[in-house]
């Protein structure tokens, strides 16, 4: 029995929604590839010079605009991202899975607190997280640089990693782990050869949820990076600041295609296990 | 349960993580309440003694002037307040039938649906943002596709407005509304919506009398996660709003990086943090008294 | 497919389906046809059991009566209207889910009394008729609490209450004792026998348990493949099963296809192996049927037996006792098991046979049972 003017109605909806989901996206992509250096609105044809252009190479388009965007700074400031995304995903990835692992194994009286203590940065908002670490690194004499954000990362990339892993271990036959211990394994045996390729997936998925979040991150990072080192969402919106420039398109469909990548691949893994 | 050896495996698989923590997160949010204490020295800096009038000041009353009473700063909350339930009834409207309508459609279609739509959220907010700027500004997408069909003579002015901030505020949080009342809507014995059929319930009347009431869990789930980086949000006023639409994250961020006035701005931020802890203290009474409802 | 349709007359039927043809895509690929033109006509006040092995059609038919599933072919009428396109919450029929589908953000009370809330049935009426129904269910007083605190009996009776409080004409009820155990089971058969009886509603009970079927039903449907097989009153399927596939799904027994040979007086039946076996007279000469001897047909033949008995030879495999009765378990020389529960003294004679031994097993003729087919459904 199907009503089916309703579904037909829920279905219009979900296709609305996912154009409202997507349309600004292609927008972005398809006018990277617009050839138009003043009015991004009009189609001039099809052109990759504003690739080139942000690669530091002269091309016929941006001879005609006002000032260029110092390619070292995008240089170094994707180098920054990197750099902090690779750091930061290893450590909160072994600090949050080795909470998960103590949160999933024992039963202790702290337990709901550390929980609660767990799940607060992610509940937070941005900006009292991230003036309490200015005010902190400030306070305490840590030079703002690479070494602040990475350790303003971790703060909440930990949690979400301990979500992540935690969830896998939930889902886990733990009558698995004592059938080993049954069979004469020890616990570091147990863990190495039962737990861990159990929970690998989770353990993955959780630590490219951590690289991607730390690439995209904005405004953590706008409050605790010092002056000489900005990462590729900071620079971006400094840009967007200074007023809209065709480069950016580019920028950003770039991003956005390394993070549609990563995503894609923490979907297969999950799809997998 | 715990034998003697694993009170030491569990120290050890606790104990960096409860450090990393306890000095980098516990400590700036100990610090940042400290330094709302604190006065705000003449050039910067703080000056260390009780002050109390950083809470004075926002409630309305700057520097022990009792005369002076000057509400800014609770119209500035108040008005972050308003756009943030606004930006939880916006999404919750947007999302409830989009859960509805993927949660009725084939098994093997489901997860594809719903990862295609949490894919775009792994983009970067700068360039999710920087999207609605190309589409709502004068020479944007909106306006030149609409004076193109000649439906308006002039551009309409979205941007900088509390529609551009309402709009991608809900763009930015609409997965936070989305899974939760998703994972609601899958848990739904479709059995019960059959028993109230075969009762004699109209499909819109068991919508309201089971499903409705079934999924609150989720709604309430997703209201608190919508509300909170709403109130504290301030890219998107930044970028969208320009300096017309003020809220409580301009003004934090105005006070840390152009005012200097770092005590005066850990005042505000622990307020907001008052707020949501607020909120997550309500949420969780709810959901209490469901639990005794509900299994 | 054979309905048994005698003096069923359009006025007391209460719900009829006729030739309902429904279609499922099957989750491999292809179709999958759960009701192949199947015919039904229930009769007001009485209890109807449909009957067959999972997959069958049992449900999909119940569905299709509540109003859950559109026929592709075929229509459902109730009281003499046509319910095509009729919605289920807009049908006088109500349903007992098999999970129960308790609300479980509702009280008892607001559970049993919900069909009335959404008629807009005024406050008081309500209270005071599901207290009713409830004292009815062995409930009372149980208003206030919520399914969760109750047992799988409690909840199973609240549900009862839920959809009998609305005076529907025509209560379905699928598979809904086969939750609990076994003695539980046996209490609310006999219970619910009662209760239909009380009411004076029709039942359309859905199981897939022979026995339960014949304890609680005026008349058994037998499904099988979306097809019926064949819709009579319990004794009949048990005592002159029409296929043999009801033959074999309800009680037991040995079935023995072949031929009527001999003359039209004393036929035997011959197997294609050559077993021969004494039947009573009924069938022409040359027809194909097949053969049930049903267990407590079988006992050990008297000193010289006369030829109001027919007589056959096996040899004893096993003896079980269980009991109520005593089966004995035989080979036959075609390697066909034959199993012989004797009543009264019959028992002791063969028990006293070792294992292995040949016996020799009596049944009166004239009590045989034939099938008009032989093999698969000729």
């Amino acid at each position: 029995m199907k009503r089916s003017w309703v579904r037909r109605l829920l279905g219009l909806h979900g296709m609305l929604f996912l154009i409202f989901v997507y349309a600004p996206i292609v927008m972005v992509v398809v006018l990277s590839f617009n050839a138009n250096p003043i009015n991004m609105m009009i189609w001039s044809g099809f052109t990759v010079d504003w690739y080139w252009s942000i690669l530091g190479y002269p091309t016929q388009l941006n001879e005609q605009t006002l000032y260029v965007e110092s390619t070292d700074q995008l240089l170094a400031a994707v180098k920054n991202s990197l750099i902090v995304a690779v750091s930061t995903t290893t450590i909160s990835t072994v600090l949050g899975t080795m909470t998960a692992l103590a949160l999933y194994r024992y039963r202790f009286r702290a337990q709901r607190f550390y929980q609660g203590l767990l799940y607060m940065p992610m509940v937070m908002p941005d900006i009292v997280l991230g003036i309490a670490l200015l005010v902190f690194f400030v306070g305490v004499g840590v030079s703002l640089g690479v070494i602040s954000i990475i350790i303003g990362h971790c703060t909440f990339l930990i949690s979400y990693v301990f979500v992540v892993v935690s969830a896998r271990l939930a889902g886990m036959d733990d009558t698995l782990e004592q059938a080993s211990a049954d069979l004469g394994a020890n616990e570091w045996v147990t863990f190495r050869r039962i737990t861990l390729p159990l929970i690998l997936p989770g353990v993955i998925g959780g630590a490219l949820l951590a690289f991607i979040i730390s690439m995209d991150d904005l405004v953590i990072t706008y409050f605790i990076a010092g002056v000489d080192s900005t990462t590729l969402p900071v620079f971006i919106y400094g840009m967007l600041r200074r007023g809209v420039k065709p480069e950016i398109n580019a920028i950003a469909t770039l991003m956005l295609t390394l993070s549609f990548i990563i995503a894609t691949l923490g979907l297969y893994l999950r799809r997998r296990s | 349960m715990a034998r003697r050896g694993d009170t030491r495996r569990l120290a050890f698989l606790l104990a960096p993580a409860s450090v990393f923590l306890g000095t980098c997160f516990i400590g700036p949010l100990a610090v940042m309440m400290l330094y709302s204490f604190l006065e705000p020295g003449l050039y910067g800096g703080v000056e260390w003694n009780f002050y109390h009038w950083n809470y004075g000041r926002i409630l309305g009353w700057a520097d022990g002037e009792w005369e002076e009473f000057d509400a800014v700063y609770v119209q500035i909350f108040l008005r972050s307040a308003r756009l943030a339930l606004t930006n939880v009834a916006i999404t919750l409207i947007i999302c409830y039938p989009a859960a509805l309508w993927v949660s009725g459609l084939p098994a093997r279609w489901r997860t594809l649906v719903v990862f295609l739509i949490t894919l775009p959220f792994f983009v970067s907010l700068v360039v999710r943002l920087f999207a609605w700027v190309l589409i709502l500004r004068p020479s944007g997408f909106l306006n030149s596709s609409l004076l193109g069909l000649g439906l308006i003579s002039e551009p309409i002015d979205i941007i900088f407005t509390e529609t551009a901030v309402l709009i991608g505020m809900a763009y930015i949080l609409l997965p936070f509304m989305f899974l939760p009342i998703y994972a609601s809507v899958e848990k739904l014995d479709r059995s019960l919506l059959e028993a109230s059929a075969d009762l004699g319930a109209s499909p819109l009347q068991t919508f309201f009398r089971v499903t409705l009431r079934l999924t609150l869990p989720g709604i309430a789930a997703g209201a608190v996660l919508v509300f909170i980086p709403s109130l504290g949000n301030f890219i998107v006023p930044d970028i969208l709003g320009g300096a017309k639409v003020l809220m409580i994250g301009n003004l934090v961020e105005q006070q840390f990086l152009s005012a200097r006035n770092w005590p005066f701005g850990a005042a505000l931020s622990v307020m907001i943090m008052i707020v949501m802890f607020a909120a997550i203290v309500l949420y969780l009474r709810a959901i209490g008294r469901q639990e005794e409802v509900s299994p | 497919m054979r309905v048994d349709e005698e003096a069923l007359d359009q006025e007391t039927s209460i719900a009829e389906v006729r030739e309902a043809v429904k279609r499922f895509a099957a989750p491999e690929g292809g179709v999958v046809t759960a009701l192949n033109g199947v015919s039904l006509k229930v009769r007001e006040r009485e209890f109807v059991t449909l009957l067959g092995p999972s997959g069958c059609g049992k449900t999909t038919l119940l569905r299709a009566i509540s109003g859950f599933e559109e026929l592709d072919a075929g229509e459902v009428r109730i009281a003499g209207e046509p319910m095509g396109g009729v919605p289920p919450h807009l049908r006088p029929v109500n349903t007992v889910f098999q999970n129960y589908a308790l609300f479980p953000h509702l009280s008892v009370g607001d559970n049993v009394g919900y069909g009335l809330d959404v008629a807009g049935v005024a406050r008081t009426e309500r209270n005071t008729r599901v207290g009713e129904t409830l004292e009815r269910l062995d409930l009372g007083g149980y208003e206030r609490r919520r399914p969760d605190q109750l047992s799988g009996g409690q909840r199973q009776r609240v549900a009862l209450a839920r959809a009998i409080i609305n005076q529907p004409k025509l209560l379905l009820l699928d598979e809904p004792l086969s939750a609990l155990d076994r003695n539980l089971r046996k209490a609310m058969q006999l219970e619910l026998k009662a209760l239909q009886h009380d009411l004076g509603i029709c039942f359309v009970f859905v199981t897939h348990d022979q026995e339960e079927a014949l304890t609680m039903s005026d008349r058994v449907a037998v499904l099988n493949g979306g097809r019926i097989e064949h819709v009579a009153a319990p004794e009949t399927h048990y005592y002159r099963p029409a296929t043999r596939f009801v033959a074999e799904f309800i009680g037991d027994g040995a079935l023995f296809p072949g031929r009527i040979e001999g003359s039209a007086e004393e036929p035997m039946l011959v197997t294609a192996d050559g077993l021969r076996f004494a039947v009573a007279p009924g069938m022409a000469v040359g027809e194909a049927a097949t053969l049930l001897l049903r267990p407590e047909q079988l006992g050990a033949p008297p000193e010289s037996p006369d030829g109001s008995l027919g007589v056959v030879e096996a040899r004893l495999e096993q003896s079980v006792f269980l009991g109520a009765s005593h089966q004995f378990v035989c080979r036959m020389a075609n390697g066909a098991i034959i199993t012989a529960a004797p009543t009264g003294g019959g028992a002791e004679k063969l028990s006293g046979v070792a294992y292995g031994e040949t016996v020799r097993l009596a049944y009166r003729r004239d009590q045989t049972h034939l099938i008009p087919e032989a093999g698969d459904g000729t």
